[in-house]
């Protein structure tokens, strides 16, 4: 046994407390006899004045105020969905950095509440609005072009400049969307937001529609995103469907060295040229080639690094979460949102088709030994770097030996560059 | 009168279709062209060296020089790897296997300032 003693001046200290304790609860019990026994809680609180009814009126009050009192069958619709998002990027890893944040972002977005909480992203003064205010602001896509230049590496571009037509050819998805969506009834500056979906660009078409038309922001986000997603899904059939099999075949001429002063000149003169043509798409092609000047200058590689990691997570996270949110129920579940899904799914297949027939007329005008594999075609549409691996994927089954995502990242770079060229092109004719 | 104003803007929709991709295909037409004669213009001052320097090797050595101008990625790889292995060859291989020296010190008066200063593991 262990004979342990307090020292006798904490002996003091606990006696003290303790005394303390008692005199305090003794001055407590004394004040409602000073003061004849009147001052109790219903006097503090004199709503809760009848016994029963008080607390069915307070229990009402609180029924009101839940989610359960206020849900739509909307709300019901937007959660699966939301968690269905959830699902697609843990199960099938389509995405999950965007569908991870997107799909949380619907439940947050669709949990109901009684109007004037002051808690949703359509009230202002909400936390969920003052974060949202960087898509309807277009203040995030520019910062995600800013990463997404920090991390690109435009050397098979570089080395092989042709391919950069299949990133034009592919936009045809962004202008046979807008001709169908005016032919569906929308507004004209409705129709130039939805089509830059055909630019499987999700900052881009965010971009745009805040400009164009912001009601739309949620929609056009959430179908450029999950088509997005879906490249996986959507491009090996068409790819399929339109190249032979002979055509799958081709090798294509292994890359040259690309110097670096041809790296760093890339940035520059790509800045200066697109938006010297489309000068709307300043805040996005000057992010992006800004980010690719911090990464191929050698300088300021602390800068690049920041950009694309950090930053452009940040910056995801945000845009995510508050482009789900912006999916209640009761603004996005009507017509045009189903209207623009069919549009988004589209504008997908004609991009895809585009830039696979564009890259077999590019073949009949080039010889033997230049010839390109038309499956890098489909890489035109922007989804870097996603389009370029599927088109790895097909290229592998038919010859496990023909590594074609060196190429196919040629023409999903130009694709991104490209498709923000049409959106300022598509800004500057609209606004 | 609907028709009238169906037609105008169906005009104006092929315009902004037409323009657009035609812009959109010009913009990176005329990168790809710069970019395509890019090696020419950075290498005009390097290509008139080369050619000078040929010229003389060949002068002096009045042989038959087909040298190719471009050294291809595979080629510059073989180079690099054979001068790795070169210079990988001059060096001693050292263990790799890297611990904690063990200092066996029977008696240690942690507090001895003297012994501290003397016994200083090697």
């Amino acid at each position: 046994m262990n004979d342990y003693r307090l020292p006798n001046s904490i002996k003091i200290k606990i006696v003290k407390k303790f005394l303390t304790v008692i005199s305090v609860l003794g001055i407590l019990y004394i004040i409602p006899l000073i003061f004849g026994g009147e001052l109790m809680a219903q006097v503090v609180v004199p709503e809760v004045s009848e016994e029963t009814g008080g607390l069915f009126e307070g229990l009402r009050h609180f029924w009101e105020y839940t989610g359960f009192s206020n849900a739509s069958f909307g709300n019901f619709i937007m959660i699966a969905v939301g968690l269905f998002f959830i699902f697609l990027a843990i199960r099938f890893h389509y995405e999950p950095l965007l569908l991870i944040p997107i799909g949380t972002g619907i439940l947050l977005g669709n949990i109901p509440f009684p109007v004037g909480a002051g808690v949703g992203i359509y009230e202002s003064g909400s936390v969920l609005n003052y974060l949202y205010f960087g898509v309807t602001q277009g203040i995030y896509p520019p910062l995600i072009f800013l990463g997404i230049g920090a991390m690109t590496d435009f050397s098979s571009l570089i080395s092989n400049p042709r391919l950069m037509l299949l990133g034009a050819a592919a936009q045809i998805g962004v202008f046979g969307t807008f001709i169908g969506a005016i032919a569906l009834g929308f507004e004209i500056h409705e129709a130039g937001a939805i089509s830059i979906i055909g630019g499987a660009d999700g900052p881009t078409a965010i971009f745009a529609s805040a400009k164009l038309a912001p009601q739309l922001i949620g929609s056009i986000a959430i179908a450029a995103y999950s088509y997005m997603a879906l490249v996986p899904v959507i491009q090996p059939p068409i790819m399929r469907l339109l190249i032979s099999k002979k055509d799958r075949l081709i090798k294509m001429k292994p890359p040259r060295a690309v110097s670096k002063t041809e790296k760093i000149l890339f940035p520059i003169i790509g800045l200066l040229l697109t938006t010297f043509i489309s000068p709307s798409a300043i805040p996005l092609l000057g992010m992006l080639f800004f980010g690719n000047i911090l990464k191929e200058s050698g300088v300021t590689e602390r800068l690049a690094d920041t950009a694309r990691t950090k930053m452009i997570d940040i910056v995801t996270i945000l845009l995510g979460v508050t482009v789900g949110a912006s999916t209640q129920a009761s603004v996005f579940l009507t017509s045009s949102s189903i209207k623009i899904f069919a549009l988004g799914a589209i504008s997908f297949i004609i991009a895809t088709a585009g830039g696979l027939i564009f890259a077999k007329v590019m073949n009949l005008f080039l010889s033997s030994g230049n010839k390109i594999n038309p499956l890098i075609g489909a890489a035109g549409v922007s989804a870097v770097p996603d389009s370029a691996r599927v088109v790895q994927q097909e290229g592998i089954k038919s010859d496990p030996s023909n590594h074609l995502l060196m190429h196919a990242m040629a023409p999903n770079v130009s694709g991104v560059i490209g498709s923000a060229v049409a959106a300022g092109i598509m800004i500057s004719f609209l606004m | 009168m609907e028709e009238t104003t169906t037609v105008v803007e169906w005009s104006q929709i092929w315009i902004i279709t037409g323009v657009g991709y035609t812009v959109v295909f010009l913009a990176l037409l005329m990168l790809m062209l710069l970019f395509k004669s890019m090696p020419q213009v950075l290498n005009l001052g390097l290509g008139r060296k080369i050619r000078e320097a040929r010229e003389k090797a060949a002068a002096r050595k009045n042989g038959d020089l087909k040298e190719e101008r471009y050294i291809s990625g595979e080629v510059s790889a073989a180079i690099g790897l054979a001068l790795t292995l070169y210079f990988k060859e001059q060096h001693d291989e050292e263990s790799g296997i890297i611990t904690i020296k063990r200092v066996a010190r029977t008696y240690s008066p942690w507090s001895s300032k003297i012994y501290g200063v003397n016994n200083n593991p090697r």
